[in-house]
């Protein structure tokens, strides 16, 4: 269970990004957030690991208060946290195992992991994550040798190597093309489906719809809808959007 | 009437004008940018003929003050005068004064010492004929003792002697050698006691060369040369100076030459120095350009207060050229390839902090960001997220500044920094102009072998 607590952020530039934002998430659920580019979507996912540090506001998660966590407790939460990017977040240079591997760094020794040795163990295991998301054999290629998709999939493998409870999608398939949208939100919903909670920043209303087990939704970093995504109508759609807003169907594009 | 004045008026008024102050006219009608254009212009073309004092030029200034009139006049008419009559008078003037300051001569061009020069040059002296030298010497003293040993030596088969046992300056010596190559050309040459050799040619000026006989003897007079006890510290006391007999003959085959030994030592030297250079500017390079990275250090205002010390001083650096740097060095740890490294080095900190500082400043912040989020820590994020994105580049940028720093290190050697360049200017001292020639070759192999060499590493490595 995950509680957000009058959640705000200020950025030093005089920028609100949230406002006084609460809710709660329980375990297994599929959480989308939904708002214009600005509404403070990233913001918040990123105060909830504390890559963003919140302004004001309380994250409890299974009662531990994330936004009080010291940094070497802080660490032990985040490792527990996958989390996948728009940009994937890949270092392109890198191989595809190292990737995929650094998402162990909470795990390991601190030592032999700066020295780039690994254990057998979670070598293994970066390949099983590669072989689920089904690029096993992409394993030894630079990053950027990939396509898009494909690295938003090693994106997905460093979040599985984290063992994680909780996956924070940020727009997760706003760089990808439809088809490759459904493969990318097709294995989030079969992690979710093992247990995993995830949160997940979406853009497209059909995609919401499909895999939402619940919606938030910001305006303005203020939180302006929550609850079940069929109650997301075109009157609604608007609201949150503003007028000016076409719906666009990724499945029609 | 009153029509015809009321248009002479002007006219009149803006020639007397500009007759005056040239522009005014102009100016007083308005057109005031070409008032005060004219103005400036005529008195920048002025100063300079004043400056410059020769009279010829000062028609440029009064044909524009004259252009200037007859535009003012023009002007009051309503018709403006083509500004390219003034452009061109001032142009004149500036060209002209230009190739005079600049001295342009083309009778100065002297072909017949161009050739001596180019000549030799078209042999660079690298390798040559290897060949074999068959040298022999005999002691005579100078000058004389009251009991001189005999003036006789023989080795290896051959006999040398010289009649009498010893001389003054300037007196005649019969020299005799026996066991020498047949029929072969033989340098005969004086040596004094502490090396070196004197010729005893015509005029002590060339080199005395006979040949043997077919028994491979030969006989002859000299003179002891009249600067062989220039050296010695007491010219009464008697010393043991030497008569030496050479003959070469070719052995097949080529060899490299003296100087093309000192070419391939100057090159490594010159390498070398780059690359020491390089290495040393790399270390102190690496820790300033996180300093200077705006995105690290505009956190707090002292740490942006160091980031904007630490660029300027790269930037004083790296404005200074490392010739320059190096003249100052060779004052410093004096003259070698040392005081050339140091300066390479000095300007290569400046100029890999500012491009390394370059690479940290693009660096994506969004794998750090994802490092951070799997619970690494401080020292993890770097190593797994910003050190392979910093890498390639910090090595590209340091290749290519070893690249550079070999060039460089070339022409830091004409100042006394050592290496190729320092040879390159002790053999246009001495007018070797073949050495000078192995010289050009040596750097441009260099330069263009290792302009390659980094292009290709580099191409790998972005």
């Amino acid at each position: 269970m995950l509680k957000i607590q009058n959640l705000s952020k200020t950025y030093p530039n005089g920028t609100q990004a949230l406002k006084n934002v609460s809710f709660d998430v329980k375990d297994g659920e599929f959480l989308v957030v939904i708002g214009l580019s600005g509404s403070g979507k990233s913001t918040l996912l990123r105060c909830i690991n504390r890559l963003i540090e919140p302004t004001e506001g309380k994250i409890f998660w299974d009662d531990v208060d994330i936004t009080a966590a010291p940094p070497a407790e802080l660490r032990r939460i985040r490792r527990k946290i996958g989390m996948v990017f728009q940009q994937f977040n890949l270092v392109k240079r890198s191989s595809v195992m190292t990737n995929v591997l650094s998402g162990r760094l909470g795990y390991v020794n601190p030592w032999t992991s700066l020295l780039g040795i690994w254990a057998q163990e979670d070598k293994q295991r970066a390949l099983q994550a590669l072989d689920r998301v089904g690029i096993a054999d992409k394993a030894y290629s630079r990053a950027d040798a990939l396509s898009g998709g494909q690295q938003q999939r090693v994106g997905i493998a460093r979040a599985l190597m984290q063992d994680p409870k909780l996956i924070l999608a940020d727009e997760p398939v706003a760089s990808l093309d439809p088809v490759l949208s459904h493969s990318i939100l097709q294995y989030l919903e079969g992690l979710n489906k093992e247990g995993i909670t995830v949160i997940c920043s979406l853009h497209f209303l059909d995609l919401v719809h499909r895999y939402a087990t619940r919606v938030v939704a910001l305006k303005d970093g203020v939180k302006v809808f929550e609850g079940s995504a069929k109650e997301i109508d075109r009157a609604k759609f608007k609201e949150i959007y503003g007028e000016e807003a076409q719906e666009v169907r990724a499945a029609s594009l | 009437m009153s029509n015809e004045t009321a248009t002479r008026r002007p006219v009149v008024r803006s020639g007397v004008a500009s007759f005056f102050v040239p522009g005014l006219g102009q100016f007083l009608l308005g057109e005031r940018y070409r008032g005060v254009g004219i103005l400036l212009g005529f008195l920048v073309i002025l100063a300079t003929v004043i400056w410059y004092g020769k009279p010829l030029w000062y028609a440029s200034p009064i044909l524009i003050w004259l252009w200037n009139v007859w535009d003012a006049i023009s002007l009051a008419g309503g018709r403006a005068r083509s500004i390219l009559l003034p452009l061109f008078f001032g142009l004149a003037a500036a060209y002209g004064i230009g190739w005079q300051v600049v001295e342009i001569d083309f009778s100065k061009a002297n072909m017949d010492r161009a050739l001596a020069i180019l000549r030799p040059m078209t042999r660079p002296d690298f390798i040559q004929p290897r060949r074999e030298v068959n040298q022999m010497w005999v002691p005579v003293q100078v000058p004389c003792s009251s009991q001189p040993p005999a003036a006789r030596r023989e080795d290896a088969g051959r006999v040398a002697t010289v009649i009498p046992d010893c001389g003054g300056v300037g007196e005649t010596l019969i020299v005799n050698v026996t066991g020498m190559w047949a029929n072969a050309e033989t340098s005969i040459f004086w040596q004094n006691p502490i090396g070196n050799p004197l010729m005893l040619g015509e005029g002590e000026i060339s080199m005395l060369t006979l040949t043997t006989d077919e028994n491979g003897s030969l006989t002859t007079t000299i003179r002891v040369p009249s600067t062989a006890l220039v050296a010695a510290p007491d010219p009464t006391l008697p010393q043991f100076h030497r008569v030496y007999f050479e003959q070469y003959r070719p052995a097949g085959g080529y060899e490299l030459s003296f100087i093309g030994g000192e070419v391939l030592k100057g090159a490594l030297a010159t390498i070398s120095m780059a690359l020491m250079a390089t290495g040393l500017a790399m270390l102190f390079a690496v820790p300033l350009s996180f300093l200077a990275a705006r995105n690290l250090m505009s956190g707090n205002p002292v740490t942006y207060a160091v980031y904007v010390i630490v660029r300027t001083l790269l930037n004083i650096l790296r404005s200074i050229e490392s010739l320059i740097i190096a003249i100052i060095f060779v004052v410093i740890v004096g003259l070698g390839p040392f005081a050339g490294m140091l300066a390479l080095a000095l300007h290569s900190v400046a100029a890999l902090g500012k491009l390394y500082s370059e690479v940290i400043e693009g660096i994506d912040p969004g794998p750090i960001e994802a490092i951070r989020a799997t619970g690494a820590n401080w020292l993890q994020v770097v190593r797994y997220a910003v050190i392979p994105q910093i890498i390639p580049p910090f090595t590209a940028f340091t290749i290519y500044r070893w690249d550079i720093n070999v060039r460089s290190a070339t022409v830091i050697g004409l100042v006394g920094g050592g290496g190729i360049g320092f040879l390159l200017i002790e053999l246009i001292r001495v007018n070797n102009m073949r050495g000078v020639s192995a010289v050009f070759i040596a750097i441009a192999v260099i330069v263009i072998v290792l302009d390659y060499v980094s292009a290709k590493l580099r191409e790998r490595l972005v």
